[in-house]
């Protein structure tokens, strides 16, 4: 499968199944489709040649050039960088099979919250339900849980999730205790991250976040009319004059490193590289700015005819991110960002997010869920940190969610750099966990097709 | 090649020969998570 594309000046060509990207001029970028099928059909060498030079006829091109298009075209396709089969489904299926272990648990330290977002899919931190705290005995528990099921694994993840921690700040930190003195004798090493509105960050959080977070989730949707219209306090008023310096602080008290801002962005604010770009104004190095998922209903809701606009922002936005670049101060926009030459193995690529087997949500009285997004929906209660998982066929589901289970996605080109998509989403649209939402598909595709054109833009910069 | 420039990237058949041992992180795409592209995510075994 081949994936062609013009974007910003570049002849992008992308042979789906090897990952090997090439930058071609117009004459070999109009012979890919056409070399494809002469190819499949079996002929090779003079032969083929020959075949692709007859069904190139009408082409504008001189036909020396075409010839050594094509050429070039056919030693790709021997290197194996061109028209590549997909021989992973086997060897995806038996990954997914393996016997896994619990990675990364999200706590739901709070199922309460200070702020009223509108698009907040925890109904304002409550998931539906009660507001509730957990306790220091459940989250206790919960590490013992995820030591328990980690088997040989050493790193493990956790994540101070809400509603808003830091309502419950105090068993953040004897949860973190307690997981320190779990670490040498069982030989285990935590990685914990806090995500929080910010409103209640104070030096106190501040200075233990950074001595014990490997990461933190700072939530601002940009610019302050956008911010306050979606991120308002309970009693209506804006957050971002009371975020944004305490933001700042974090970001620079870690060196710029190891904490992100996020935002979501709505139908509010389709110009949404307006606030990505705000943030790197601001001074913020790490950014994340995301589509809002939501009801098809609610007013905020992306809809299918945004699409155009915003695949503009998201050009626009990649311009001015490689203008950043080359003026040498870079911001790292989160969804741009795909690293070519290290980056996960086909297994990993193909396999999802490993929510339901790898990840578990836990909430505040201790229940497990197959991530954070399922909280609060019964169908999905997979047991609980005293007793285990006893839903092992909620597992099993989970577990055959990979990008062949889903029609949609083996067709795709941008599988390798999406994993087949969010099971939540898809449940949330379609009624089941094997589908793929749509309109996030098509924002997925155009982000992968920005993040390989700045990569074929640094590439040249470099070399010059 | 005169007409095509190939930009490196790690061969996906490759990766499969030392691959598939499940020791990076899980990864969510939720937008409200820490989330990002997979293709993105740190692989525990070129790092
Ligand atoms: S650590 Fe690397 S090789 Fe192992 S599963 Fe993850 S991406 Fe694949
Ligand atoms: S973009 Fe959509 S169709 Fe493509 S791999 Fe991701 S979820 Fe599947
Ligand atoms: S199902 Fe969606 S929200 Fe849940 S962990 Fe996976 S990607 Fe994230």
């Amino acid at each position: 499968m081949v994936h062609q594309y013009k974007n910003n000046g570049y002849n992008i060509v992308l042979d789906v199944n090897s990952g090997s990207i090439h930058v071609v001029d117009e004459c070999v970028y109009d012979i890919v489709p056409v070399l494809e099928p002469i190819l499949k059909a079996g002929l090779t060498g003079e032969t083929a040649i020959e075949a692709a030079c007859m069904a190139c006829e009408k082409l504008p091109y001189s036909s020396s050039d075409m010839r050594e298009a094509i050429e070039e075209l056919m030693e790709l396709h021997e290197a194996g960088k061109l028209y590549s089969p997909d021989i992973y489904e086997d060897y995806v299926i038996d990954f997914k099979k393996r016997e896994t272990v619990v990675k990364a648990l999200c706590l739901h330290i709070a199922h309460d919250c200070n702020l009223a977002c509108k698009y907040c899919f925890a109904s304002e931190g409550e998931y539906h339900g009660d507001r509730a705290l957990m306790s220091l005995e459940v989250g206790k528990k919960a590490l013992d849980f995820l030591v328990a099921n980690s088997g040989n694994r050493v790193n493990l993840e956790v994540d101070f999730f809400g509603g808003e921690p830091t309502l419950n700040f105090d068993v953040v930190k004897g949860i973190v205790e307690y997981g320190r003195s779990l670490e040498a004798p069982n030989n285990k090493k935590f990685r914990f991250t806090l995500t929080t509105n910010g409103v209640l960050l104070n030096d106190d959080i501040l200075e233990f976040a950074n001595k014990e977070m490997s990461n933190i989730v700072l939530s601002i949707d940009g610019r302050k009319e956008i911010n306050d219209k979606m991120r308002p306090m309970r009693g209506g008023q804006g957050t971002y004059d009371v975020i944004v310096p305490k933001f700042m602080k974090v970001a620079e008290s870690r060196d710029q490193m190891n904490y992100y801002v996020r935002g979501t962005f709505t139908r509010n604010n389709l110009d949404f590289s307006e606030d990505v770009k705000h943030l790197a104004d601001l001074g913020f190095k790490q950014i994340s700015v995301e589509p809002v998922v939501a009801e098809p209903t609610d007013d905020y809701a992306l809809q299918e005819e945004d699409l155009p606009v915003l695949f503009e922002e998201y050009d626009k936005l990649a311009l001015d991110l490689l203008d950043r670049a080359k003026r040498g101060e870079p911001v790292n926009f989160f969804h741009f960002m795909i690293d070519l030459t290290g980056g996960p193995c086909v297994a990993k690529r193909l396999s999802g997010c490993g929510s339901g087997t790898e990840y578990l949500a836990v909430t505040p009285w201790g229940d497990l869920y197959p991530c954070h997004q399922f909280v609060g929906n019964e169908d999905f209660l997979m047991g609980n940190v005293y007793d285990g998982v006893s839903r092992s066929d909620i597992r099993d589901e989970f577990k055959g969610c990979n990008v062949y289970a889903k029609e949609k996605c083996r067709k795709c080109f941008a599988r390798f750099y999406c994993s087949g998509g969010c099971a939540a989403n898809s449940y949330n649209f379609h009624g089941n966990i094997n589908d793929a939402y749509d309109l996030g598909c098509e924002l997925m595709k155009k982000r992968v097709e920005c993040a390989i054109m700045m990569k074929v833009a640094l590439d040249e910069q470099n070399e010059q | 090649m005169k007409h095509i420039k190939t930009i490196s990237t790690r061969d996906l058949k490759e990766s499969m020969k030392k691959g598939g041992c499940g020791e990076c992180q899980t990864s969510c795409q939720s937008a409200c998570k820490t989330s990002c592209t997979v293709g993105n995510q740190t692989c525990e075994k070129v790092k």
